[in-house]
C-alpha cells in the first residue's frame, strides 16, 4: 500500500521530466501526497496546460506567494489539485517559480484554470505582481483610494508588534 | 401550520437576566485568579499572550513572598484580553486559574487595567440556571442548588 | 494561444440598465457589496466588492508565535473556528514531527463535528432563513444552536472563541457526564430535524423560490474550482474527510450527501443531509472512544519547510500552507478558504435571473465574507 503510493508521486514526477526535460528545475516530494515541481516562469503555460490536460489536474486551490527579500526573489505557488481524477484526489501538486523582485511580471493562468481568475487579483494587489492577460485587473480587498505599497511585502514592518 | 399550532402552548425559553444567570461550567475561560503565593514571576504569560496584555510588574506592599524575590507580578490589560487563557494553561507553577467572571465591564478605561492584588480577589458570580433536556419535549431553563 | 475565459465577470454597461449597489450595510448582504448592473426586473450581472472587513491577517500571523497565532487565525471563520484552528495546526505537527495521541484524534473530531452542526444551524437561520424572509427557521435554528454552544462552553470553557487545539493535540478532556448530555441533546436535536423539514425544506414557498434556480453544472463547477456543499450539490462527490482522512475519520462510518441538481435546493439539502451525517458520526466517536493520553508536547520553534494541510470545513476545504525558518514565528502563513473559492461562483450563476432570486442563490452558496477577506 505504501509503495503504490509512493510510485503515484513519483510516477508524477517522471512523467513531467520526460516531457519538459529542460523546463524542470528541480522537483520535490514532501511527506506524501505533496509534489513540487520548480520551473521558469516562460514556460508556465505549456507546464499548466499539460497539467490541466495531461495529468488530470482541473482546478487551482489557490495561488501562494512568498517574499524572499535577502535572495531578491518573489516565489509564487501555484496549487492543483483534481476533482475528476479519482486516483489522484488526494494529492496537491505545486507548481513553483521565482520571479525577480524589481521586475514581477508574469503570464496569467485563467485562460486555463478559470479558478485562479480572484486569486491573481489578490496577488496582484499584495505583492505587486503584474498577470499578463488577466481580463480584469483590479484591487480587490484593499480600501479604494489606497495607493501605498504592495502591504505583503516584507519591506513593510511593524517594529511596534515585536520582534520579527 | 399544524407546527406552529403546537409550539404556541410551549414555554419560552428565556431567562431574565441578571435576575436569572446561568450556572457556569468550572473551567470557564473569564478573568483570571492569580494566587500570589505561587508566581514566580517568570515571565511565560506575558510572552504566550497573544494580544501582548500581560506586563510584569513590581508590587509594593509589606508581604513575603520567598518564592518570588523580586516581587514581579502580572498585570492584566483586560480591553486588549480575548480570554483564551494560554497564560493559565502554560504557567509552569499554576498560578493562574479560572473564575466564571464576565461581568468586567467598567465606565472608565483605566479601570480595566488590573493589577496583581485585583486579581486575586475570590470570584463573586453566582449562577443558579442551567438547561434541562426533557426527551423530545423541549428544553427548559429550572434552578438548581445554589453554587459557592 | 490563449483564449478569452468564457465568463467575463463585469459586462459592459447598456444604455437601458442601472447600477444597484446593495451595499455593506443591508440586511441582505453580510459584509459584502454587491454591484448589481439591473435591467427592470432582470439581473445582467453582478460584480462583488469584497475587503470591507481585511484585517490583513497572514501579515499578523509572521509576528506571533505558533502558539499565539491560533486565537488570531481561528476569528476569520469564528462560527466554525475549530475547523480553522486545525487547518492551521496540521501543518505546522507535520513540520514540527507531531503525533497527536488516538484519544486527542477522537476528541477533535467530536468538536469539529459539533462544530459543523452548529455552522450549518447558522447558515439556516441567516443565509437560508432570514435572506428569504422565513423568520420562524431563524428563531429555532438559533434557540437549537444555543444548546451545542452551551456544551461547547462546557467543554473548552468559551462559547464561541474556542483556541481548542494547539500543535499536539487538545487542551482538555471530556469532563464527566459530558457524553451523556450530549447523547440527549443529539436526541432532542434529532426530533427537530424532523420539524425543520416539514416547516422548511417541505415548505411550498421555500420549494417555489429555490427548485430550478442558480443552476451550476457538474462541470462548471469543476472547472470554476468551487468546494463544499456547493460542488456536492452539482453532483461531484468529493470530501476531504474521505480523499485524505485526519482525525478519527478513518474509523468511522459516513456518508457524503450528493445531489445532481445542481440548483440552490439542492445546496439546500445537502447541508440538511450533512447536519443528520453530523449527528451519526458523533455517537459513532463516542461509543468508541479510546483511552489514554489526549496530547503530546510540541517543541515551540519549527524547523524549516513548507507543509500544507487541509481539513472540510462546513464552508468548504481550507488548504493551509505554513513555511517555517527555524525559529518561533512562521515565515509565512497562506490561508485558503473555502468562501473565497466560492466566491467565483457568484458572478457566474446572477446573470439574468429576476433580482429576488439573488438572495437564495446567495444564500445558497453560503458566503461567509470575514473568512474570504481574511
Amino acid at each position: 500500500m505504501n509503495q503504490q503510493s509512493t510510485s503515484r508521486e513519483e510516477r508524477i514526477i517522471e512523467k513531467a521530466k520526460s516531457q519538459f526535460p529542460d523546463y524542470v528545475k528541480e522537483t520535490k516530494i514532501d511527506g506524501n501526497k505533496r509534489v513540487t515541481i520548480t520551473f521558469n516562469k516562460d514556460h508556465l503555460q505549456e507546464i499548466a496546460t499539460w497539467i490541466r490536460d495531461d495529468l488530470g489536474l482541473d482546478h487551482l486551490k489557490g495561488i501562494a506567494c512568498v517574499d524572499y527579500p535577502t535572495h531578491k526573489k518573489l516565489e509564487v505557488l501555484y496549487l492543483a489539485g483534481s476533482f475528476s481524477k479519482s486516483e489522484i484526489q488526494d494529492i496537491i501538486v505545486t507548481l513553483k517559480t521565482e520571479l525577480p523582485r524589481d521586475a514581477a511580471t508574469i503570464s496569467s493562468v485563467v485562460s486555463i484554470w478559470e479558478s485562479a481568475h480572484f486569486h491573481e487579483r489578490e496577488a496582484f494587489e499584495m505583492f505587486g505582481i503584474k498577470f499578463e492577460g488577466h481580463p480584469d485587473l483590479r484591487k480587490l480587498l484593499t480600501l479604494d483610494n489606497w495607493d501605498g505599497p504592495p502591504p505583503m511585502l516584507k519591506d513593510i514592518r511593524f517594529p511596534e508588534m515585536g520582534q520579527r | 401550520m399544524y407546527e406552529g399550532i403546537k409550539h404556541i402552548f410551549k414555554r419560552t425559553f428565556t431567562m431574565k437576566y441578571p435576575y436569572e444567570k446561568l450556572r457556569l461550567p468550572t473551567g470557564f475561560r473569564g478573568r483570571h485568579l492569580l494566587y500570589l503565593d505561587k508566581c514566580t514571576g517568570c515571565g511565560i504569560c506575558a510572552w504566550i499572550c497573544p494580544e501582548r496584555c500581560i506586563s510584569m510588574v513590581p508590587v509594593t506592599n509589606d508581604k513575603n513572598y520567598p518564592q518570588n524575590p523580586e516581587k514581579r507580578f502580572p498585570q492584566y490589560w483586560y480591553a486588549r484580553c480575548c480570554f483564551c487563557h494560554f497564560c493559565t494553561d502554560y504557567c509552569p507553577t499554576g498560578a493562574l486559574d479560572y473564575t466564571p467572571d464576565y461581568e468586567l465591564a467598567e465606565y472608565d478605561r483605566e479601570l480595566l487595567l488590573w493589577s496583581p492584588e485585583r486579581l486575586s480577589r475570590p470570584t463573586t458570580h453566582v449562577g443558579e440556571y442551567e438547561s434541562v433536556i426533557h426527551g423530545n419535549q423541549g428544553v427548559t431553563y429550572e434552578r438548581v442548588a445554589k453554587t459557592k | 494561444m490563449t483564449t478569452e475565459p468564457s465568463t467575463p465577470i463585469v459586462d459592459k454597461a447598456k444604455e437601458s440598465t442601472m447600477d444597484v449597489s446593495v451595499g455593506p450595510q443591508h440586511p441582505g448582504s453580510g459584509h459584502v457589496r454587491l454591484l448589481m448592473r439591473v435591467d427592470g426586473d432582470y439581473i445582467v450581472s453582478i460584480d462583488p466588492d469584497i475587503g470591507y472587513v481585511h484585517r490583513g491577517c497572514e501579515k499578523i500571523a509572521e509576528y506571533r508565535n505558533y502558539v499565539s497565532n491560533i486565537p488570531h487565525l481561528e476569528r476569520p471563520c469564528i462560527i466554525d473556528a475549530i475547523h480553522l484552528n486545525w487547518a492551521y495546526v496540521l501543518p505546522v505537527e507535520t513540520l514540527q514531527g507531531v503525533n497527536v495521541p488516538p484519544r486527542g484524534r477522537y476528541i477533535s473530531t467530536i468538536a469539529a463535528e459539533m462544530n459543523r452542526i452548529m455552522s450549518h444551524l447558522y447558515w439556516l437561520a441567516i443565509n437560508a432563513g432570514v435572506f428569504s424572509g422565513h423568520t420562524t427557521i431563524f428563531m429555532w435554528a438559533f434557540g437549537d444552536r444555543d444548546l451545542f454552544i452551551e456544551l461547547m462552553e462546557w467543554l473548552t470553557g468559551a462559547r464561541l472563541t474556542y483556541s481548542f487545539l494547539p500543535p499536539g493535540g487538545p487542551r482538555r478532556d471530556i469532563p464527566s457526564g459530558f457524553e451523556e448530555k450530549l447523547t440527549k441533546l443529539l436526541n432532542y436535536f434529532e426530533k427537530r430535524l424532523i420539524e425543520y423539514d416539514r416547516v422548511f425544506f417541505k415548505n411550498p414557498l421555500v420549494v417555489a423560490r429555490a427548485k430550478g434556480i442558480g443552476v451550476l453544472k457538474k462541470g462548471d463547477a469543476i472547472r470554476l474550482g468551487t468546494t463544499g456543499p456547493v460542488l456536492r450539490g452539482s453532483g461531484v462527490e468529493y470530501d476531504v474527510r474521505k480523499v485524505e482522512p485526519y482525525g478519527a475519520y478513518a474509523d468511522l462510518d459516513f456518508q457524503i450527501p450528493t445531489f445532481k441538481e445542481g440548483d440552490a435546493y439542492a445546496r439546500f439539502l445537502v447541508r440538511f443531509e450533512e447536519m443528520k451525517q453530523s449527528i451519526s458520526i458523533i455517537r459513532q466517536a463516542i461509543g468508541k472512544m479510546p483511552k489514554g493520553p489526549i496530547a503530546r508536547k510540541a517543541p515551540l520553534v519549527a524547523p524549516e519547510g513548507e507543509a500544507i494541510g487541509r481539513v472540510e470545513s462546513s464552508r468548504g476545504e481550507i488548504a493551509v500552507m505554513v513555511i517555517g525558518d527555524n525559529s518561533d514565528k512562521p515565515y509565512r502563513v497562506k490561508i485558503m478558504n473555502g468562501s473565497f473559492r466560492n466566491l467565483i461562483a457568484l458572478p457566474y450563476l446572477i446573470r439574468n435571473v429576476h433580482v429576488a432570486d439573488m438572495p437564495i442563490i446567495y444564500g445558497s452558496l453560503d458566503y461567509w465574507p470575514v473568512e474570504a477577506d481574511r
